[in-house]
This record gives structure tokens, sequence and C-alpha cells, in this order.
């Protein structure tokens, strides 16, 4: 092995990132946001409803819940396909039940699919964000940009033709993002990105087609990364929600309003024994003082009216 | 390649000199924070793979972007309020990227040491002159930086080259993290028979491994903290021990861990007998006081050539 001169060329070592889509900050020194109503904590919860065809093998990765067995993946499909005929309807409950206003990150197909279900969505008048079409089309690197286009293209395409809504949210399933992904958000129309983990507040996001916002939608507290990744007990998911809550809310006495976000998965989180887990944290959540719950595109737009005020 | 690391020779950790640290304390404390550039797009490596997805890995890449964005202040902070400094484990790059980031560290009397260039460019098949190179950047960029000295070092994703621990000893860096032997510091064997040293950066008390990938609960992260100390603080009396807590902003600055953060320094600060220091200050006064000894009695072990 020999390591050539190039690998001493460093072609972005300078002042800010190794990118064009934002500037370095810190959020420890940003500007205190006032959100409306005086809120301290913005509650974000995000459902993601998804589809992983049976077929979907696994290139050029499997996304956390994809297919796993060698064969037919009957199991991995049906496990999956649970969520969306009875975790969900767990967790409407549950939203209900504790004024949840969620945004449901989707992929089109599952509206294509389930309209029974889209209807419970539209009846309530919850927000729906694009999440690409289905879980075998990942966005990647190694795909052709035309072919990448399509796939926005139909994803907000069809759960605007199907909601009515402006649908301007998006979410890459499984946060995976080829270098094209947000441009050609931005030309879908789309207002707002949740794929990036990197901060607890919204920034803006450059794009060759205008600038979008990008969104803090948690991942390492997410039910999927908790309770299915790293197979942890529900109290211990439960207890860092509840850490994470008194964190942002205590940051937010001085540092300016906060958001915390939920991600959550009805093939997760609304299993029969984790859905009381959840019920005690939102109630616990609800029940924080000056603490609301908002949607994806509230967020984005109380975030710009804020920067600019 | 060679069948073990030719750079320490056998010490049991039984009957060895006492190490009393300063002022009596029996173990010295200290934070390595973990301040890293991962490259969008680093180039290949031979060795092995830099990301974990396709690239981009925006995901990978985004999650210790959060480390200098927002996990870093909050950590500091924590650590402000309980007197504890920190010896930064720094991809020097950073120094270029985010010089922000290193005015923060030297108003709180931070220590810098070197951890590379960028976390995704590796030692491994690199001659001594490249090596050279990134140790001799390394030096220049926290000195035009900080004005300090590299004394420290912990190779980038702890790539090493069989000759990496001579040409640091070489170039005059005092101390080496790249070596997990030992709960002690420990003299360090190069080619050059400069006095070097190792200090423990204890891997099983940091939180890559722990939470990324051993998925220990942050509770159980904590009471690991703690048992880890108890037993280190009981045998310091014996012989001074070190702990080092090696952390990285981008895992123990999010909302959900930080508490965990707060607990832990609450913890081990509320002992008398612990001598909270920095990398740098621990090796000199091991360079010091205890290396001669340490080498004495390694010569004397049976078993080792004379």
């Amino acid at each position: 092995m020999t390591i050539e001169p190039s690998y001493f060329d460093y072609p972005h070592r300078g002042p800010g990132m190794d990118h064009s889509r934002y500037p370095f900050r810190r959020l420890a020194k940003q500007a205190p946001v006032a959100w409306p109503g005086g809120a301290k904590l913005l509650l974000w919860v995000t459902l993601h409803l998804e589809h992983f065809p049976m077929n979907m093998g696994s290139k050029p990765f499997t996304p956390p819940g994809g297919m796993s067995r060698p064969g037919v993946s009957v199991w991995d499909y049906t496990q999956r396909d649970y969520g969306n005929r009875v975790g969900f309807y767990r967790l409407m409950k549950l939203f209900d039940k504790h004024g949840i206003k969620p945004t449901i990150a989707m992929n089109s197909e599952v509206a294509v699919r389930y309209p029974y279900l889209l209807d419970r969505i539209l009846e309530r008048g919850w927000e729906i964000a694009a999440s690409g079409t289905d879980m075998g089309h990942l966005h990647h690197g190694g795909l052709v940009e035309e072919a990448e286009r399509e796939q926005v293209q139909k994803s907000f395409g069809d759960l605007r033709r199907l909601s009515g809504q402006a649908v301007t949210g998006w979410h890459s399933p499984a946060h995976s993002q080829s270098p094209n992904t947000p441009d050609l958000v931005a030309e879908a129309g789309g207002l707002y990105l949740a794929d990036w983990i990197n901060d607890d507040m919204p920034y803006a996001f450059a794009t060759r087609a205008g600038e979008l916002t990008q969104m803090p939608l948690s991942y390492d507290l997410s039910d999927r990364k908790i309770l299915y990744q790293q197979s942890l007990p529900a109290a211990v998911y439960a207890h860092q929600i509840d850490m994470a809550c008194k964190c942002l809310r205590a940051e937010a006495e001085t540092r300016g309003g906060r958001i915390l976000s939920l991600s959550l998965s009805p093939w997760v989180a609304g299993l029969p024994a984790q859905i009381r887990t959840l019920d005690g944290v939102l109630g616990r959540i609800i029940a924080t003082g000056e603490t609301v719950s908002v949607c994806g595109e509230d967020i984005r737009s109380f975030w710009t009216a804020a920067k600019s005020s | 390649m060679l069948p073990e690391p030719l750079n320490y020779d056998y010490a049991p950790y039984l009957n060895r000199p006492k190490i009393v640290w300063p002022e009596g304390k029996r173990l010295a404390f200290w934070v390595a924070p973990n301040i890293e550039f991962y490259e969008y797009a680093p180039p290949k490596s031979a060795a092995r793979g830099v990301w974990y997805r396709p690239e981009p890995d925006i995901l990978n890449y985004s999650m210790r972007d959060y480390g200098n964005r927002v996990g870093f202040d909050r950590m500091a902070d924590v650590m402000a309020n309980y007197g504890v400094r920190g010896s930064v484990s720094l991809n020097v790059s950073i120094c270029d990227h985010m010089p922000e980031i290193i005015e923060r560290c030297c108003e709180l009397d931070w220590e810098l040491f070197s951890h590379g260039v960028y976390n995704t460019r590796y030692l491994y098949g690199m001659t001594e002159d490249q090596q050279r190179e990134i140790i001799r950047d390394s030096r220049d960029t926290i000195k035009r930086a900080s004005g300090q000295s590299l004394d420290g070092w912990l190779s980038p994703a702890i790539s090493n080259e069989e000759t990496t621990q001579d040409i640091l000893a070489e170039e005059g860096l005092l101390y080496t993290l790249d070596l997990f032997h030992d709960d002690q510091p420990m003299p360090v064997k190069t080619r050059s028979g400069k006095k070097f040293a190792s200090l423990p950066y204890m891997m099983d008390v940091n939180d890559v491994p722990v939470l990324n990938f051993r998925n220990i609960s942050p509770q159980d992260y904590l009471q690991l903290i703690k048992d880890h100390f108890d037993q280190l603080y009981e045998e310091g009396a014996e012989s001074g021990t070190v702990m080092c807590l090696p952390l990285h902003p981008y895992l123990i600055g999010q909302p959900h861990r930080l508490w965990l953060l707060d607990e832990a320094l609450k913890y081990v600060t509320s002992h008398s007998g612990v001598w909270c220091a920095t990398g740098r200050e621990i090796a000199k006064c091991y360079l010091d006081n205890n290396y001669d000894d340490a080498q004495a009695f390694i010569a004397g072990v049976k078993g080792n050539a004379a």
C-alpha cells in the first residue's frame, strides 16, 4: 500500500464547511428565537409511514426495517406492514388524546395503496410531508439525476394530488440523500428538508433552485434507533426523551425557543408493548409548561418569520 | 507485519513503584473531548472504508457535524461548571475550518493535542516521512492557532504504522494515547530512547464504543463511569491511577445525554483525592517523577531482557 502525495491535498481546508450547502454556525451563538404565543418548547412529532416492498433488495444498502431474510422475506414485510394496519391507529388515538399535531412523513406509495388511512389523516388536518415513493427507492449517490428527479416528482405529485395539500416538507427515506436530492426537492416546490441531523434548530440550506429550511428531525432519539436498532428497553427510550425535554426546556429559558423532535414509526412505537410508554412520555411533555405541539410547516414558517423580524 | 507492537515490555500490575500525584492525590482525572472533522468527500483509503453508507453519507456526516455546531458548547458549559478542563483530541484542520471553537477552548484553558488532520485521513500505509509531515502539520497548526506546544497524540481513527510511536518520540512529543495496555502511565520504548510516555485513554468508557457500538443506555453508561472510577480511586491509594473520560461532543452533547456528563463530573469531582488535570500535566508529572522508577522496575521483571 502506497500513499500518494495527493493524500496530503486538502482542497477545502479553510474557514467554514467542506461543501457549500450551509455556513458553519454554533447554536450557542445564535440570536434567541421567540416562538408565537410565548411558547418555549415546540413539540414536533413526525410519524413515518412507509411501504417496504418484499422484493426491494439490498442495494445500495438495506435501510433500517428493510428485508433481511435470505429468501422470501414475509417476516420483515408483514412486520412493517403491521405499522400501517395496526400501529398507525393506536398512534392516531394517542395523538387525538394528547392533542398532538403531527407531521406525517409518508412514502407516496402508502397514500396510493391505503386511501382509507389517508382519509383518517386528512380528516384530522394533519400535515403530510413527502418521503420518497417507497423504501425500495432510496435516494443515493449512485442514482442518475433524471431517475432521481422522477422519484422526487412522483412522491410530491402523488401526495399533492391525493391529499389536496401543498406538501412543503421532505424527508428522504432512511435519511439517505444523493448529492442532488436537496436541489430536486427545491425544484419540486419543497420548502423544508428533514434529513441532516446536525442541529437542534432549523437553518438555511442552499440549493441550486433556491433556499430550503433544514429542520431538526431527531434520529438518535427516534423509536427506530433506540427500540429497534439498539434493542434498548422502553424505559430507556422514555428516560432519554424525558431528559431531552428537560435539557431543551431549560436551555429555552436563556437561549430562546427550542424544538423537541420525536421521530416515530408505527411498526415500532405502535407495538402493544411500547404504546403505553409513549402515552406517558407525551403526557409528560405536554404537561411541561409553555410547550405546544406543532407540525413541520408551522415550525418552518415560525422560524422564517423569527429570522426576518 | 510485526507480531506485536515493540513499544513496551511486560509490567505486572503488582508491586509497582508507588505513584503519588501532586498534593498527595491518588487519581488523576482528565477529560478528552474529541473535536473532529470528517470530510464530506474524503479521498479513498486502501486500508478501510471511510463512510458507512454510499457517499455522500449525509446521515453520518451530519451526525458528527452536530458536535461542532451544538454539542461542543453544551459540553464545555457543563465542564466549566465543575472546573474541569478538557484536553482536546483535535483534528487540527478544525483550527482552519472553525477557529471560533479553538478560541473558546483557549479561553477555557484547555489543552490541544493532535488527532491527525481530518478524522477521514489515516496513517495506514504512510512512510515515515509522510507520518512526520502529519505530525509537523499538527504542531505548526496548533502553535499558530493557540500558541500551545504539541505534546500529545492520538492517531486519527487510531490508525497506526509500526513506526508511529518512534516518530512521535523523535518529534519531541511527550505522550501517546494509542496504547490501551494499562491503567497507569507507562514508559514507551522507541528506537531513539527518548523519554516518551503512554497515558491511559480508556476505550471502555469512551462514548463511541459504549453508545455507538455496544448500545449501552445512558443510565448504564453513567453507572459504568462510576464503577470504573470507584475501582481506580480505591487502587489509587496504593499507587496513583489515571482515569480518562474520552468523549465526543456529537454524542455526549445531545440533549438526551448531557445530563449524564453532569452527573459523572459531579460524582468524580466530589472526591477529595482526585487531581483534575490535563493530559500534558499528567504526562509531565509522570515523566519528571515516576518514569525512571518505572523503567527500573520493568527492567527487573523476570523475563524482560536486561
